[in-house]
């Protein structure tokens, strides 16, 4: 008797250790968010939270684009350098284009879709050539990182193209809706990324195929997957949502500035980790990498509000990143 | 040297549900090669991994020179002089030869490695073995046999008194083994006890001084080479069974479903050439490496073809893919159900609905409806026994696990089902339910092809049967006319 109610109680336990660790992040971020609430005089205000979103949207779109990436057993570090690269393009058309006769609003138009392009083609060559030769994502994508980096770099001889952009550029990064105080629009492109992402893959072939592939290639590409269309499609939306990304920081400060993007790659990767996005593929939700975002965002956040510098600010972001790979280790442990 | 003996008293060991060893008496002595052999499952491996260490048996004593044996881990039996030579290698290809066969243990002056003495040393002990090897040669540089060779060399550094040679020439073709027979003889004179396992027969006359032969875990007898014929040690390896014969409604029909033509992947199967009925249930038989499962492989498209082609339904695909062969209506079961078949940690749902992805969707979008009715299908159809259709795919015994990877398959609607080693690693009722599952798929006219290493299922499952042997088709049987004892003769000889 005393055994069978031992099992009982060690199989709940089991269960209450496992639901723990799938809602961990809710916990931290119910804890974050109490403390800083109570510890701080202007975290919870309106302004304050719409400043979070405005700030972190820039990151947490390619969060999305990284999380189905990551899911698909692939990783690509060079995000930040397209977030760069498109600010340069664009400039570089809005500055040099008029000259040629083109209209200044044509002409950043024209720049958009080029950078546009760029991303798919870049997406392409990653995933192509990462599924032909087998190379580590890991290296692919330093490739592309260190080449697109450069690239900005020549573009621009290094210096910020700034005042270019047509007036309206501006309000991709910083505009809002509903006045002064209203919603930031990079808040609302962070949404409308977060419903195309969730759809794609919850409920698309390509998103179930992304899963398959991430899981076990071998048995995905058995079962008549289509694995290297999947890895290229990937590619080309992280690349994409960099692209989107690009648009916003350059528009927030109306520069192209071939160093913006630079370092972003690990608190994008961390808020696909920490949102439950497992390393090892195959496993992750959209919705856990919008949790990711809100949760790196808040930290930071809360890290300006209580006056850290930002050298401690760096060392606290690895440490979260750390511990996120730590639960996310756990958390398959707990599941075995 | 004093002569050696290492037997078994009474040897029985039980897994769960089996019993893989059945009271072994047994005896081999130093000087002779003793061949242990016995079809898949017999024990033979059981046998190996408990003089090895690696496993303890359940009940009976076994003794080197009279002195009882008790091993808790494999670094025992090491101790003991009893090394084992697996057959998949164990040396580090980027290596010189000196290094592998002294890993962990190279000589050393001065606490740095005194490598004018380990190639000495090295040196010495391959001339032992009778073959020409410069211990600073790297092993990937050499062929099959020379680094199978380097492997046994290795285990006579430690100064064995017994090593076991686990299938030793599995991956070597035809005229390496006759090279690394030489050695194996060479060994002879350095008073060790040799015993050697192995499914081939047809070495044995070569090799062996005695056979000793399991059947479901017993010892059915131990003979001299030299008094017996093959022909009597098949007899002992199958003993008079009885196949269970195929439900007589399944009729194969006339049309030509699928047609293989001289098909070839250079080093694994040439000129491949056989006709598949509707509703037929084709198995291929052939020895490992005879090229059985590279050839349903390459079929399906998970490995490249050189050359031949394949028509399959008035269309003829001179190249394969998995995507193609999918559209084109074949589905395969690969050997490994869990690294190749399954997606280990996703729902069974998921695994259930894979293959038929493109089916289910509304083109782009998913239907999870209907997903859902092609997962329940599966379930009620194969008789999946699951906790629900959520759990993940790893909480499914052998069995269940293989009747998903075939029901991923079945929600395709398949007109030809390819079928690799189906069987393996599940139980008996198991076993018989996938029988019943490809018997019911050939009643609604869906063709198979059926590799399978165990003889009888393929007597009891197919139709007619294939015969490869090293990469050709060398007959083809009809299942009812002949007997498991024939079958395995054609298998190891190659010749009708």
């Amino acid at each position: 008797m005393s055994t069978l109610t031992a099992t009982i109680s060690a199989r709940s336990s089991k269960r209450l250790w496992i639901f723990l660790m799938d809602h961990i992040i809710e916990l931290f971020l119910i804890i974050l968010i109490l403390g800083l609430t109570f510890g701080t005089e202007n975290f919870m205000t309106w302004a304050n939270w719409m400043n979070i979103f405005r700030a972190n949207s820039l990151k947490g779109v390619i969060a999305f684009g990284m999380t189905m990436v990551i899911i698909a057993g692939l990783i690509d570090l060079s995000i930040g350098s397209m977030v760069g690269l498109s600010g340069v393009i664009v400039a570089l058309a809005c500055q040099n284009l008029p000259g040629a006769g083109f209209d200044l609003n044509l002409a950043c138009i024209i720049g958009i879709a080029a950078t546009l392009l760029l991303a798919v083609i870049i997406g392409w060559a990653e995933g192509f050539f990462q599924h032909k030769t087998g190379m580590p994502a890991f290296i692919v994508s330093l490739v592309s990182l260190g080449a697109l980096y450069g690239l900005a770099g020549i573009l621009s001889g290094g210096f910020p193209i700034a005042n270019q952009f047509p007036e309206w550029f501006n309000q991709f990064g910083a505009g809002r809706i509903g006045g002064q105080t209203g919603i930031p629009i990079p808040a609302i492109v962070l949404v409308v990324a977060f419903i195309v992402v969730w759809f794609i893959m919850g409920y698309t072939t390509t998103g179930r195929a992304a899963y398959a592939v991430g899981g076990n290639p071998e048995s995905a590409r058995l079962s008549g997957i289509n694995v290297g269309k999947t890895k290229i499609f990937a590619f080309i939306l992280v690349q994409v949502l960099a692209v989107v990304s690009g648009l916003m920081t350059s528009g927030q400060v109306m520069s192209g500035t071939y160093s913006f993007g630079k370092g972003w790659e690990m608190d994008v990767i961390s808020m696909a980790i920490i949102g439950g996005t497992s390393f090892t593929g195959g496993v992750g939700t959209i919705w856990g990498t919008f949790l990711g975002v809100i949760f790196i965002g808040v930290i930071a956040n809360g890290m300006t509000l209580l006056n850290f510098d930002i050298y401690t600010q760096n060392v606290v972001r690895a440490l979260v990143m750390f511990l996120a790979v730590l639960i996310s280790s756990y958390r398959a442990k707990a599941k075995a | 040297m004093s002569a050696l003996q290492i037997r078994t008293e009474q040897i029985t060991k039980d897994y769960p549900g089996t019993r893989a060893l059945d009271a072994v008496t047994v005896t081999f002595d130093s000087g002779g090669v003793h061949a242990v052999v016995g079809k898949n499952g017999s024990g033979k491996s059981t046998l190996v991994k408990v003089f090895a260490g690696a496993t303890k048996p359940t009940s009976g004593e076994f003794y080197l020179n009279d002195e009882k044996l008790h091993f808790n881990s494999t670094s025992d039996a090491y101790e003991k002089g009893i090394v084992t030579v697996y057959q998949e290698m164990s040396l580090v290809p980027f290596l010189s030869v000196t290094e592998n066969i002294f890993l962990g243990h190279m000589p050393k002056k001065y606490n740095a490695i005194d490598w004018r003495k380990a190639h000495q040393m090295a040196k010495e002990l391959l001339q032992k073995m009778k073959v020409d090897i410069d211990p600073r040669e790297q092993i990937s540089r050499l062929p099959m046999w020379k680094a199978q060779v380097v492997e046994i060399t290795k285990a006579l550094s430690l100064h064995p008194k017994v090593i076991l040679l686990d299938e030793p020439t599995s991956a070597l073709a035809q005229n390496e083994v006759q090279n690394l027979f030489e050695a194996i003889r060479a060994l002879k004179d350095q008073g060790v006890i040799i015993i050697y396992i192995t499914h081939k027969l047809q070495e044995l006359p070569q090799i062996a001084d005695t056979v000793s032969v399991l059947r479901d875990g017993k010892l059915v007898g131990t003979v001299n080479m030299s008094e017996v014929k093959n022909k009597q040690i098949i007899n002992m390896m199958f003993g008079d069974v009885s196949i269970r014969s195929r439900p007589k409604d399944i009729h194969v029909q006339d049309e030509v479903v699928m047609e293989v033509k001289g098909l070839c992947r250079e080093a694994h199967y040439q000129n491949v050439n056989f006709k598949l009925n509707c509703g037929e249930v084709l198995g291929i038989a052939g020895m490992l490496g005879s090229g059985r499962t590279e050839l349903l492989r390459g079929i399906f498209g998970a490995d490249p073809i050189d050359r031949g082609e394949i028509r399959i339904g008035g269309k003829t695909y001179k190249s394969t893919s998995p995507v193609k062969m999918v559209k084109a209506g074949v589905g395969l079961t690969p050997e490994n159900r869990k690294t190749e078949g399954l997606i280990l940690i996703h729902s069974i749902k998921d695994n259930l609905c894979y293959a038929s992805m493109n089916i289910t969707a509304n083109g782009w979008i998913e239907n999870k409806r209907k997903r859902n009715i092609f997962a329940d299908n599966q379930v009620k159809e194969l008789d999946i026994k699951l906790p629900s259709l959520e759990a993940l795919c790893s909480s499914l015994s052998g069995g269940n696990q293989q009747k998903v990877v075939v029901g991923n398959w079945l929600n395709t609607s398949p007109k030809i089902m390819l079928y690799d080693e189906p069987s393996r690693g599940i139980d008996v009722s198991a076993k018989q339910q996938i029988f019943e599952i490809m018997w019911a798929q050939a009643r609604k006219g869906v063709s198979s092809i059926f590799v399978s290493s165990e003889l009888e299922e393929l007597l009891e499952v197919c139709h007619r049967i294939l015969i490869m042997f090293q990469g050709k088709i060398v007959s083809d049987v009809k299942a009812d006319e002949l007997n498991v004892n024939e079958l395995y003769e054609l298998c190891m000889r190659g010749e009708n």
